[in-house]
């Protein structure tokens, strides 16, 4: 099968280039997050199922130090991959695609990613 | 492929009614971690929050099953490696999807 579908970039061979980093960090985020929404599918059908199995998943997702590391991480992914969507959603429309534009939303997107992490794992 | 451009715009609309329910499921979490088994079910019995995760659930998994096989189509140069991961994906997320409807339906029965 002779493969027709157009090429991705040469990550490797290139010099990292900001947006291209974040391209790359949108893609993984969204993987680890499609993970996560399967593990909310299985905290609704536990629910569903009763107490005595919500409460035997729920003793793994907040007594389990590896889970709330997970939690940690799936927090910043989750804010990572908003802002930064939202940035590729009005790139969708052509709006602020200038270079300078992009940077500097790009910082902003970091930016609101760490505030909004941090307020929620830690002051809220 | 002919659905490319059904599958942009399904991305990009469900990414847009993702946005305020991100806030709402995460503010929500954090008041589930000290809620009991009742008070949660009782969360699920207000048809507006069950409308709420169900759209939000729904939109989840379409915009995680194209945003994978977007992923796949860039980067798996094995055509049958590409197709079985693309069934794969997409068992996943209808079955996910099911599970969710069923789950939301007993929830909002309870009690």
């Amino acid at each position: 099968m002779i493969n027709k579908s157009p090429l991705s970039p040469h990550l490797s061979i290139h010099k990292k280039v900001m947006t291209a980093l974040f391209s790359i960090f949108h893609r993984i985020s969204g993987i680890g997050l499609s993970l996560g929404t399967l593990l909310i599918v299985v905290w609704t059908a536990f629910l569903a199922l009763g107490p005595k199995y919500f409460n035997f998943i729920m003793h793994y997702y907040t007594t389990n130090f590896i889970f709330k590391i997970i939690f940690f991480i799936w927090l910043t992914g989750i804010f990572y991959h908003l802002f930064n969507g939202i940035r590729y959603l009005y790139w969708s429309l052509g709006i602020g695609m200038d270079l300078k534009t992009v940077h500097l939303s790009g910082y902003i997107v970091l930016f609101l990613t760490f505030i909004s992490t941090i307020f929620v794992w830690f002051v809220i | 492929m002919k659905n490319y451009v059904s599958n942009w715009l399904t991305q990009r609309f469900t990414a847009i009614i993702l946005i305020p329910l991100t806030f709402w499921f995460v503010f929500q979490c954090l008041s589930f971690s000290e809620m009991n088994y009742s008070q949660i079910v009782l969360f699920f019995n207000s048809s507006l929050n069950s409308s709420l995760f169900l759209v939000m659930m729904v939109s989840m998994l379409l915009h995680s099953k194209i945003g994978c096989e977007t992923i796949l189509e860039d980067y798996v140069k094995s055509y049958k490696i590409k197709k079985i991961s693309k069934l794969l994906i997409k068992t996943v997320s209808y079955f996910s999807i099911i599970i969710v409807i069923i789950s939301i339906v007993i929830l909002m029965d309870i009690i």
